[in-house]
């Protein structure tokens, strides 16, 4: 059992985790041909603009086409729909909490491989200042405000039927995901209407701001992603749980050092055990970059599956040292 | 050197001021460890004959371990921590700074003023002072005019905002450009990594070390550890490293045998402040003489310059240096930052950790930022009930009696009250 948890906490996380998005990108993209289909309640950017071949479909968007029917229905027996769709997209979340970034969301899986690409491109990375940081982290609650509100609007008829599903108008990967399905169809602007032209206008640049940005920020479009916002709002029962032991803690930076998402108070705060933030993807990379005994764990309903060690920090630095 | 001179080199009081501790470390004490040996013979080399260390590259000395060896270690060169702890020099550094200063500062200043000084490090191509307390920053010019290079490494006053953090990352590119001026080699990825790994391996050998210290009864002594740690300032890292995997091995055989180094119900101490630094190991070694045992230290002689590890997360040189600018700064609890909570921190951890019975904390004469600390520190333990016991001292031999007087009485009231509780 100990020589059990050692070689778990040894892992090599970074080769872990490419393996596990490799086979979720697939499963999501591809899953279909497989027919496997894991619903609609998705709590990922599974994108039911793939096609057939798609093994899901990312919650947000049968939310808002549930938000926009008109409010005399949906505020009466269509309300129970809502909430089902709502109850399993919980249930799935619950089960991995925010790792569903960090490890199954497709287009976060693609800004690590675009992050990739950069490291061997020997290009460095950019970081936001912390004041920038946290004005930053406020729109996606926005976005999910909108992604929500106007659906509604929609319903209520104060806006176009067009804009039924704006956040999937402007989303990347409503454009770039179906490509790998063999799909650039969704890469275009939609002349229709004028909000269709607008929206999808906007979907463009924002698909470009995509690949741009996350070329020389890792994990980029993450700030801004509603869905990233859904999931904090709901995180605190999750099963998947980050948590830290601040008296252990050196407070040497290590883990911040890794951080995709700039995290500072994974490494200062010191006080609290639930230390799992509003932009946390759950990725663990800080786990593996703690080098002090359990000061930083991953736990499943209260179990520790994966957490920080001494011997586990060497081999790891050791083995990256040694890379080329 | 010539026969001559290496005899009347046995016989200055440099050398026998290092004699004399070092019998002291070997020969009031039973079953040493073998693995001991090398740093035995190491010291008497070194400090006792005066021999020269063989070494690569050009020889840059730092003045404090916030300069990134690492750095140094890449562009072929090799550092040479200056930080002095001879009673001998102190008095020559007397006159470059007032009378009410830190020994420390002082002993490095009077060796650096000496003809010849050990260790004998040869030729320095360049000083590294990081701007640190207010005595190291003013003897930077004072360095200077005794004609050696100074580069004034420049950090912070507080380490947690993120201006300080990007000023030093700042400071430590720069350095790192200077270095590769100096030496005339160009700073690789490839390099770096090399240097990194080897620091690396040193750190891992140096926390194993640390880790076996946590056995109840000690296995180690704290003066030996001491001496191990003193060794890294000067001894070739790799030798270095190699010396203790040999004796972490043979203390967990010895771990396994349950020996005991000191007795088992031997004080506990914690040991932070003013770093000990050979031949200044005076207090460690009135602690384990009176029956004490030194199991944790939280200085920048020992625990401070090798624990905290560094993490990268993307193998570029530009990555590689932030890291490294990282790891010097943010988990360091000198004194000189403006805040104190990560040494409070540490301290209240090592003394959990290392199920420590009581604290000493040693601070130099005219080291003001350690006596400032020293109030926030006793209250902090005192919360905890561990006792501390405050020790101002300096170089000067001439307190040992009443130093030994008043550590004496300080393990009796340890030993009072655990038998009290028992």
């Amino acid at each position: 059992m100990t020589s059990l948890r050692q070689w778990v906490n040894g892992i090599d996380l970074r080769r872990f985790r490419f393996w596990l998005q490799l086979g979720f990108f697939v499963l999501f993209i591809y899953g279909g041909y497989a027919a496997v289909n894991l619903g609609n309640s998705l709590p990922t950017f599974a994108c039911g603009f793939v096609g057939e071949s798609r093994g899901g479909v990312c919650y947000l968007l049968p939310l808002q086409h549930q938000l926009s029917v008109p409010w005399q229905r949906l505020f009466s027996w269509a309300i129970l729909g809502v909430l089902e769709a709502f109850a399993l997209f919980a249930l799935w979340f619950f089960v991995l909490n925010k790792a569903w970034c960090g490890y199954a969301c497709p287009l976060g899986t693609l800004q690590d491989w675009i992050t990739a690409l950069r490291v061997r491109l020997g290009v460095r990375f950019s970081r936001y200042r912390e004041a920038a940081f946290r004005r930053l982290t406020v729109i996606k609650y926005v976005l999910l405000a909108l992604t929500i509100l106007m659906p509604l609007a929609v319903g209520g008829g104060l806006l176009p039927h067009s804009l039924g599903t704006p956040f999937c108008d402007i989303c990347p990967g409503r454009m770039i995901l179906p490509l790998f399905a063999g799909d650039a169809s969704q890469l275009t602007v939609n002349f229709a209407e004028k909000s269709t032209m607008i929206m999808t206008a906007l979907g463009m640049l924002i698909t470009g701001g995509f690949f741009a940005g996350a070329f020389v920020k890792k994990r980029f479009f993450c700030f801004f992603c509603p869905m990233s916002a859904l999931h904090y709002l709901l995180s605190r029962p999750a099963l998947l749980q980050l948590r830290k032991d601040g008296s252990k803690c050196t407070r040497c930076g290590d883990c911040y050092r890794v951080c995709d998402m700039d995290i500072k108070a994974i490494a200062d705060e010191v006080n609290t055990t639930r230390i799992m933030q509003d932009d946390c993807i759950l990725c663990l990379k800080c786990v593996s970059a703690c080098p002090e005994d359990g000061a930083l764990k991953a736990t499943f309903a209260g179990v520790t599956l994966f957490e920080a060690t001494e011997q586990g920090f060497i081999k790891r630095m050791n083995k990256g040292a040694a890379g080329d | 050197m010539t026969e001559r001179q290496s005899i009347s080199f046995n016989h200055s009081r440099q050398a026998r001021e290092a004699e004399n501790i070092l019998n002291h470390i070997t020969d009031r004490f039973d079953d040493n460890p073998r693995g001991m040996d090398y740093f035995y013979d190491l010291f008497r080399r070194v400090y006792c004959r005066g021999e020269a260390l063989p070494h690569e590259g050009v020889r840059i000395g730092t003045t404090c371990i916030h300069a990134p060896e690492e750095l140094i270690h890449a562009v072929g060169a090799t550092p040479v921590r200056l930080c002095n702890g001879a009673y001998h020099y102190d008095q020559i550094g007397g006159d470059f700074m007032p009378a009410k200063s830190c020994s420390l500062v002082k002993a490095t200043l009077g060796m650096l003023s000496s003809k010849d000084p050990v260790p004998r490090v040869g030729r320095l191509e360049l000083i590294v002072n990081p701007t640190t307390c207010d005595q190291k920053k003013k003897a930077s010019a004072m360095i200077e005019g005794m004609g050696y290079r100074v580069y004034d490494l420049e950090l912070p006053p507080a380490k947690e905002s993120e201006e300080a953090r990007l000023y030093w990352q700042r400071s430590v590119r720069q350095f790192a450009v200077r270095l590769s001026e100096v030496t005339g080699r160009r700073l690789t990825r490839k390099g770096l990594k090399a240097a990194m790994a080897r620091t690396a391996r040193a750190q891992a050998a140096f926390r194993t070390l640390h880790q076996l210290r946590k056995s109840q009864p000690a296995v180690f002594l704290g003066k030996d550890a001491f001496l191990v740690t003193n060794a890294f300032f000067f001894d070739d890292i790799e030798r270095w490293t190699a010396a203790v995997e040999a004796l972490n091995a043979e203390l967990q055989q010895r771990l396994q045998q349950n020996f005991q180094a000191a007795q088992r119900k031997a004080p506990r101490i914690l040991f932070t402040g003013s770093p000990p630094i050979f031949p200044n190991l005076k207090l460690p070694l009135l602690i384990e003489e009176a029956g004490g045992v030194v199991v944790a230290d939280e200085t920048c002689s020992a625990n401070r310059m090798l624990y905290d590890l560094t993490a990268v997360d993307e193998w570029r040189l530009d990555d590689m240096v932030d890291a490294l600018a990282d790891r010097y700064l943010k988990p360091c609890t000198c004194p000189i930052f403006t805040r104190n909570d990560d040494r409070r921190r540490r301290l209240l951890e090592l003394a959990d950790s290392f199920a420590v019975d009581g604290v000493v904390y040693q601070a130099f004469a005219g080291c003001q930022v350690y006596e400032m600390e020293q109030r926030s520190i006793a209250e902090a333990l005192s919360e905890k009930g561990i006792p501390m016991l405050y020790v101002e001292t300096d170089y000067s031999p001439d307190d040992m009696g009443q130093l030994s007087t008043r550590i004496e009485a300080f393990l009796e009231s340890i030993k009072t009250r655990k038998r009290k509780r028992a």
